[in-house]
């Protein structure tokens, strides 16, 4: 850069103004552009705009809330293609197992199947430890809430009762599935612990009735008539596996088929 | 500290960039999700020492310009954008002059827009600008100063008033405002 751009006399162009609003220029840079605001009244104006039009933007977006960021979305450490190789192992596993045991075992578990299993697992980290906007649509509306996502998944849902094991209705929402739109329920109960039912269609029927864990949240989930639904909560197995059942059949599954 | 440690400490960050990049709070979440185990599954190809924000961030809007371009199929229109459904800006500044700057600053392009929001609320230097968006200092120095002029003549001009620039500086609209931090 010649010395041109540092003498005074010469006016700062919009670059230059827009870096000194944002010190980004060397002493004598800003030395100019200060002497020449003095003089130019149009391009102090501007530079008090862009300086108000800053703080603006940190008063409308700047605030990182606490209360927001408690929740942690990681889940298993290993990369997306160990697990497809571990998921691969399994499966040639299975089906040197499925071979041998012939009729005992009636399908084999197709990928899919685990993923929206996953997803569920996912979505119940990343909303659940929301307080103020868990669901999109409050149980207060469920009617509504029904119709919405039944409509939004083609599907007549329905969302089975929970009180009998102390947990409630918080409300659910509208989540994006790998094979379209999934749906998430929440539950509560008294001492604020949150089950999640996720809900999305699923290509592939298959009568399994399975486990997924991730730290301490468990899923179990299961396909039925072209469905798939997953209850994930960080309860204890045994009683999530029998609120599973329950649910299962509430919603016109075949737990007699897992047992 | 840990790679995921530090991968975790910036979630906030990244989450009030995406809710600001977005406008959408749920897809900001998804974007962070997202980000978030991007990171851990390349972790490999980030280079120690050098900075782990703006490659989070770089991640981060990779993934929303993809999304982006999936969205875009789904024609939004104005009504149901989804800066629209944002909660009203809160507390201590004049709630409907923010709500001024949030619809220029919707009115930007996706490129004008993340630079304004990487120097002007993540406070990112234009070194650091350039490194999160792939581009020479230069072009973060000239796309911002364009976008910031975008924004001003938006926010001093009212939409009917076609009057030059003339006078546009002496009845800003816009007023300086406390930080709400």
């Amino acid at each position: 850069m010649n010395n041109d751009a540092h003498h005074p006399e010469s006016a700062p162009d919009l670059r230059m103004l827009s870096a000194f609003v944002d010190n980004e220029l060397s002493e004598n840079e800003t030395a100019a552009v200060k002497e020449h605001l003095e003089r130019d009244e149009q391009a102090a104006a501007q530079v008090a705009a862009w300086r108000a039009q800053k703080a603006a933007l940190r008063a409308l977006c700047g605030a990182t809330t606490r209360d927001d960021t408690q929740f942690v979305v990681l889940r298993s450490r290993s990369s997306w293609w160990q697990r497809t190789a571990i998921a691969a192992c399994w499966l040639v596993a299975g089906a040197g197992l499925a071979l041998a045991l012939g009729p005992l075992v009636p399908r084999l578990v197709g990928g899919d199947t685990m993923s929206f299993a996953r997803r569920a697992d996912i979505a119940y980290a990343v909303y659940t430890p929301e307080r103020r906007h868990p669901v999109e649509v409050a149980a207060a509306e469920e009617e509504h809430l029904i119709a919405w996502l039944s409509k939004r998944l083609n599907r007549q849902l329905s969302v089975p009762s929970l009180q009998e094991y102390g947990y409630s209705l918080v409300g659910g929402r509208l989540l994006p599935g790998e094979a379209g739109p999934a749906a998430q329920f929440m539950y509560e109960n008294q001492t604020g612990a949150r089950l999640t039912l996720y809900v999305t269609g699923v290509p592939k029927d298959e009568t399994a009735f399975r486990l997924f864990r991730d730290g301490n949240r468990r899923t179990f989930y299961w396909v039925n008539d072209g469905m798939g639904y997953a209850l994930s909560g960080p309860i204890a197995e045994g009683k999530l596996r029998s609120i599973a059942i329950d649910v299962c059949s509430a919603l016109g599954g075949r737990p007699e088929a897992w047992q | 500290m840990s790679f995921e440690a530090e991968v975790v400490s910036w979630l906030p960050q990244l989450r009030r960039y995406a809710r600001a990049l977005t406008g959408d709070h749920a897809w900001a979440d998804d974007l962070v999700q997202d980000t978030a185990e991007r990171a851990l599954a390349r972790c490999k190809a980030f280079r120690p020492n050098s900075n782990l924000r703006a490659w989070l961030l770089t991640i981060l809007r990779h993934l929303y310009i993809d999304q982006l371009r999936v969205r875009r199929e789904v024609a939004v229109d104005e009504e149901s954008a989804p800066w629209r459904n944002l909660e009203a800006p809160r507390g201590e500044v004049d709630g409907l002059m923010l709500r001024d700057v949030q619809r220029a600053l919707y009115s930007l392009s996706v490129e004008q827009r993340e630079v304004v929001l990487l120097v002007c609320v993540e406070e990112f230097s234009y070194q650091e600008a350039s490194i999160a968006l792939g581009v020479p200092v230069g072009t973060v120095m000239s796309r911002l100063s364009r976008a910031r002029e975008q924004m001003r003549l938006m926010l001093t001009e009212g939409p009917d008033r076609q009057n030059p620039q003339e006078n546009s500086h002496k009845s800003p609209s816009l007023k300086v405002v406390r930080n709400s931090s």
